[in-house]
């Protein structure tokens, strides 16, 4: 006897959004990259077809990072010294496209500098986050902004006490804002207001909902990240933007990515375990409707890549 | 076309001629009179109505104005066009503001009309004539005193503490056994037992008044009533912060301080220190032909206050309101004295402490309840208390349900850099002029301005949004174009007076710390009394009236407290404003015995829902912290008010 599978049918949807501009778009990018336009829960193929697959990001870092775990020190080797060779080994390893993180010690012109670069060095989309201090960040990003303009750059990370000026110089250069909130959706709605109401383009923010890594609240993020996108579906117009979270950053922060000394021997290979713990996290985000996932270890962006052929496909 | 206008205004007369469609405003600049437009001219504040009392205009708005003023040819200046020849009177702003539909005013306190001296009164003034001793009649002065009791007034059981028995002696010889004592009906439904209060020599004039207090311990601000009992009346209302504040501000910190060595004791010394000094101060507004009145008149006090500052002012532990499952030590305090409790009234004075319904749910509300007439009400109606403790209650006279949740102490001005209680010289209105930014406010008493009270705030936040000087978030939008914006130590701030302009010299500023806190605070309010709703399974339109308590002024403009998302978005008429609703039904109970029984009953009526049960309390909040809500659809009018300072 044929089953028929109930079917829900959802007034809202996600928004489409394209990253990175091509030369007959007014940038440089060789290809862009656009994800959203989802329709149903993630990944109900019965229901629809999955529009646009979530990509991978790669995390670089505009100067070397002295704080990341020795493993990825050791996949990404002396590249790491220089955003540009970075860049294109992250290329390689199959990134969708790529973040540029800058930091503190960053002048307006090393940032600018290490963008250009980055830009020169591969054809893929770049999103651009400063380091993380409002003041510095405003600064930094203004700068690059400016010197990008019209390459569809999108740039991070807002918040809800700074916004402001982050939304006003992407409004003016033609780039995309990330908007990240501490995992709740009231206070992404929000976020997401504040910058819609400055009159940013809806097709040109990415929201964060902010995560944690598999054993340090992931499971909240992942509730987080299910209730936003149903919001979405039911109609609620600021909860309709693609989602971009950071498993990479958040997996490697954790003892059992980060550490391979001083720990119980049950914990098995340290290898082993970091890249799969960034693994699992950034899946289960996947699932849960992420758009864009951030990651760091090379294996790991194989290994999602691979799990995401196998849901979309499927 | 040209018209010729005839403006009175101060009873002078000024004429001028201008074309059709002039600005009635524009006209009267014209003719030399100055119409203030605190708004900017955007039909938003309603402070430039004017009366056409003869010829024609074309209004264009007639937002702040009730049908019946529009029908008695009201206008506002700014929204209001020329077509004809015509008279217009300009009348004083006072008269204006009392127009308003938007603004709710506290009534005058009153004496209910039901009361009636002494037989409402459990306390009384008795004149006894006692027979004086003699060789022949050896009863001693007790007995004696015992008898006339029993003889001249029927009281069959007098009780007296030993201090008071200790001068009857000499009080009845040095009123050649004429007396005035003061005595308390103990059951008032008996009538036979008493209690002696006071012994005076000599027969007091019967009319001369006879102290009462009426005292509400909020968390944040204490305010007392002192009363005539004879006449009912309100003599003196004073208030001032709690003590206990520099403790912590909120009910929880409060406790945990007390359970700390030594703290309890601090804690009821600091509010009893707060009491004792408005006692006085209460006294010392009172000018009487026989005399000064002083604290130690006082022979009763009635005090309402929510159970944590119960305990505390009565010394008794209040650990375990903090813990599961939340129990207070008492809900009804019994009958106590002035002595034991530590008030500097007379130390016989009956003390009663009114009955409370649960940890966070206690005689302030309950006193609240039946001073706002919620517990007669045939309607649904809703009782939101803007206070520190956010309580909250839905019902009518068959059913009350009631919740509480911590909204701290902004809306009484403290926790906010230039906040102050609702006294002579805070800011209690504002507006912001949309095009250049300046402010306009109101000071009380008229002088100059020391601070900003609740209403103020209120008032503040909601032009601060309308007019875009925050967003939606509360950020300080620091390139708005206006000198009045500017980076504080705290962040983004806005100035609304100016160091020349003020009584310390120091700007008085909103800064973006005091918005935080009062988002919070109007978000813990609309979160109580939505998920309240929501349990009940009412949905906030049919509430009937909305009454709002609270001691942040004696006045509030609904439309800004809707605004800013603190009230709910419904017609104005469903609000009314009763002020501090505790310290009024301490004063009913205080005057009437059956009123005091009424506060009993509504405590055991009540239903406490205790909101952080589930999540939705959580939720419910952080959708609120927002201007006005995250969800725009609750707040059309807003939505409506924001469409138009877009355009
Ligand atoms: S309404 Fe006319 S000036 Fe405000």
């Amino acid at each position: 006897m044929p089953i028929e599978i109930p079917k829900d049918k959802w007034p809202g949807s996600i928004r489409t959004v394209t990253i990175g501009a091509t030369s007959a778009e007014g940038g440089t990018r060789a290809k862009t990259v656009t994800v959203g336009g989802g329709t149903t829960m993630p990944y109900l193929h019965f229901e629809a077809p999955t529009p646009n697959k979530p990509a991978i990001a790669i995390e670089i870092k505009s100067r070397k990072p002295e704080d990341w775990s020795p493993l990825l020190a050791e996949v990404w080797g002396a590249a790491m010294a220089d955003p540009a060779q970075w860049a294109k080994k992250a290329e390689e390893a199959g990134a969708d496209l790529l973040v540029l993180a800058l930091t503190v010690e960053d002048s307006p012109e090393d940032a600018v500098k290490a963008v250009k670069s980055v830009l020169g060095a591969t054809g893929l989309p770049l999103i651009v986050w400063g380091p993380g201090q409002a003041e510095k960040d405003n600064e930094l990003l203004v700068a690059v902004a400016e010197a990008a303009k019209g390459e569809r750059l999108v740039l991070g990370i807002c918040e809800d006490k700074n916004y402001r000026t982050i939304v006003a110089t992407a409004m003016a250069n033609g780039h995309l804002v990330q908007a990240r909130a501490p995992m709740d959706v009231n206070l992404s709605k929000q976020l997401n207001i504040l910058i819609s109401d400055m009159g940013m383009p809806k097709d040109r923010i990415l929201m964060d909902p902010t995560t944690g890594a598999l054993g340090y609240g992931m499971e909240y993020g992942y509730s987080v990240m299910e209730r936003l996108r149903l919001a979405a579906l039911q109609g609620d117009a600021m909860t309709q933007f693609p989602m971009i979270v950071t498993p990479g950053f958040e997996a490697w922060k954790t003892k059992e990515a980060k550490v391979g000394e001083g720990i119980p021997e049950a914990w098995g290979d340290w290898k082993a375990r970091a890249i799969h713990w960034e693994t699992l996290t950034a899946l289960a985000l996947v699932e849960s409707g992420a758009d864009i996932v951030v990651l760091r270890h090379p294996e790991s962006v194989k290994r999602v890549k691979d799990a995401i052929g196998e849901l979309v496909v499927a | 076309m040209n018209h010729s206008l005839t403006f009175t205004h101060d009873e002078k007369q000024a004429s001028v001629t201008v074309p059709t469609n002039t600005l009635l405003a524009d006209a009267a600049r014209l003719a030399g009179i100055d119409i203030g437009q605190p708004c900017g001219g955007q039909g938003r504040c309603g402070r430039c109505a004017v009366q056409v009392t003869e010829g024609q205009v074309r209004r264009r708005s007639t937002l702040r104005l009730s049908e019946a003023d529009v029908a008695q040819g009201y206008a506002l200046a700014c929204q209001t066009v020329v077509e004809g020849d015509a008279a217009i009177y300009v009348p004083p702003q006072e008269k204006i503001e009392r127009r308003l539909t938007t603004d709710r005013v506290v009534a005058e306190v009153t004496v209910p009309e039901d009361y009636e001296y002494p037989f409402s009164q459990t306390v009384r003034r008795v004149h006894l004539t006692l027979t004086p001793p003699s060789m022949d009649d050896q009863t001693d002065d007790w007995a004696r005193l015992q008898t006339a009791f029993r003889l001249q007034r029927r009281f069959e059981t007098v009780t007296c503490s030993l201090p008071l028995l200790r001068t009857i002696g000499s009080t009845l010889r040095a009123g050649d056994w004429n007396v005035t004592a003061i005595v308390e009906i103990s059951r008032p439904s008996d009538h036979q037992t008493i209690r002696l209060i006071d012994l005076r020599p000599g027969h007091e004039d019967e009319y001369s008044p006879l102290w009462g207090a009426a005292i509400d311990i909020g968390t944040t601000t204490v305010t007392l009533w002192l009363v005539d009992l004879v006449t009912g009346q309100v003599k003196a209302q004073v208030a001032e912060y709690n003590g206990q504040i520099a403790r912590g501000e909120d009910v929880i910190s409060r406790i945990i301080y007390a359970s700390k060595n030594g703290g309890a004791d601090e804690l009821r010394q600091r509010v009893l220190d707060t009491i004792n000094e408005l006692l006085e101060r209460a006294c010392k507004r009172v000018k009487l032909p026989q005399g000064k009145v002083t604290p130690d008149q006082i022979v009763k006090a009635t005090i309402a206050g929510n159970t944590t500052m119960m305990h505390l002012f009565l010394g008794i532990p209040a650990a375990s309101i903090r813990l599961s499952p939340f129990i207070p030590a008492v809900n009804h305090p019994p009958a106590l004295t002035g002595r034991e409790v530590g008030l500097n009234v007379n130390p016989e004075a009956a003390v009663d402490c009114l009955p409370g319904v649960a940890s966070y749910v206690g005689a302030d509300i309950t006193a609240g309840v039946l001073s706002s007439g919620l517990d007669s009400a045939e309607n649904v109606t809703l009782f939101l208390d803007v206070g520190t403790n956010g309580e909250t209650v839905l019902g009518n006279r068959d059913w009350l349900v009631t919740c509480a949740c911590s909204a701290g102490p902004a809306f009484e001005g403290a926790g906010v850099v230039n906040g102050m209680r609702a006294t002579t010289g805070a800011i209690e209105e504002v507006w912001i002029n949309s095009d250049t930014l300046e402010p306009t406010y109101r000071v009380i008493g008229g002088g100059k301005p020391k601070g900003i009270c609740g209403s103020g705030l209120i008032a503040l936040l909601s032009e601060a949004f309308l007019t875009g000087v925050i967003d939606k978030g509360g950020n300080v939008k620091l390139d708005a174009p206006s000198p009045r914006v500017r980076e504080g130590a705290h962040g983004g701030e806005y100035v609304v007076a100016w160091g020349k302009e003020t009584e310390s010299g120091e700007d008085i500023v909103l800064t973006r710390v005091d918005i935080d806190n009062l988002l919070r605070a109007k978000a813990a309010i609309y979160a109580g009394f939505t998920v309240l709703a929501e349990n009940v399974g009412i949905p906030l339109e049919s509430v009937d009236k909305v009454l709002v308590g609270g001691s942040f002024g004696k006045y509030i403009n609904v439309e800004k407290a809707v605004q800013i998302g603190l009230l709910p978005d419904m017609e104005w008429s469903r609000f009314e404003f009763l002020g501090n609703t505790s310290v009024k039904g301490a004063y009913l109970a205080l005057l009437d015995w059956r009123k005091r029984e009424r506060i009993s009953e509504i405590a055991k009526r009540m239903t406490y829902i205790e909101l952080s049960a589930d999540n939705s309390f959580y939720e419910a909040f952080t959708s609120a912290l927002f201007l006005p809500h995250t969800d725009l659809n609750k707040f059309p009018s807003v939505a409506e008010a924001l469409e138009k300072s877009n355009s």
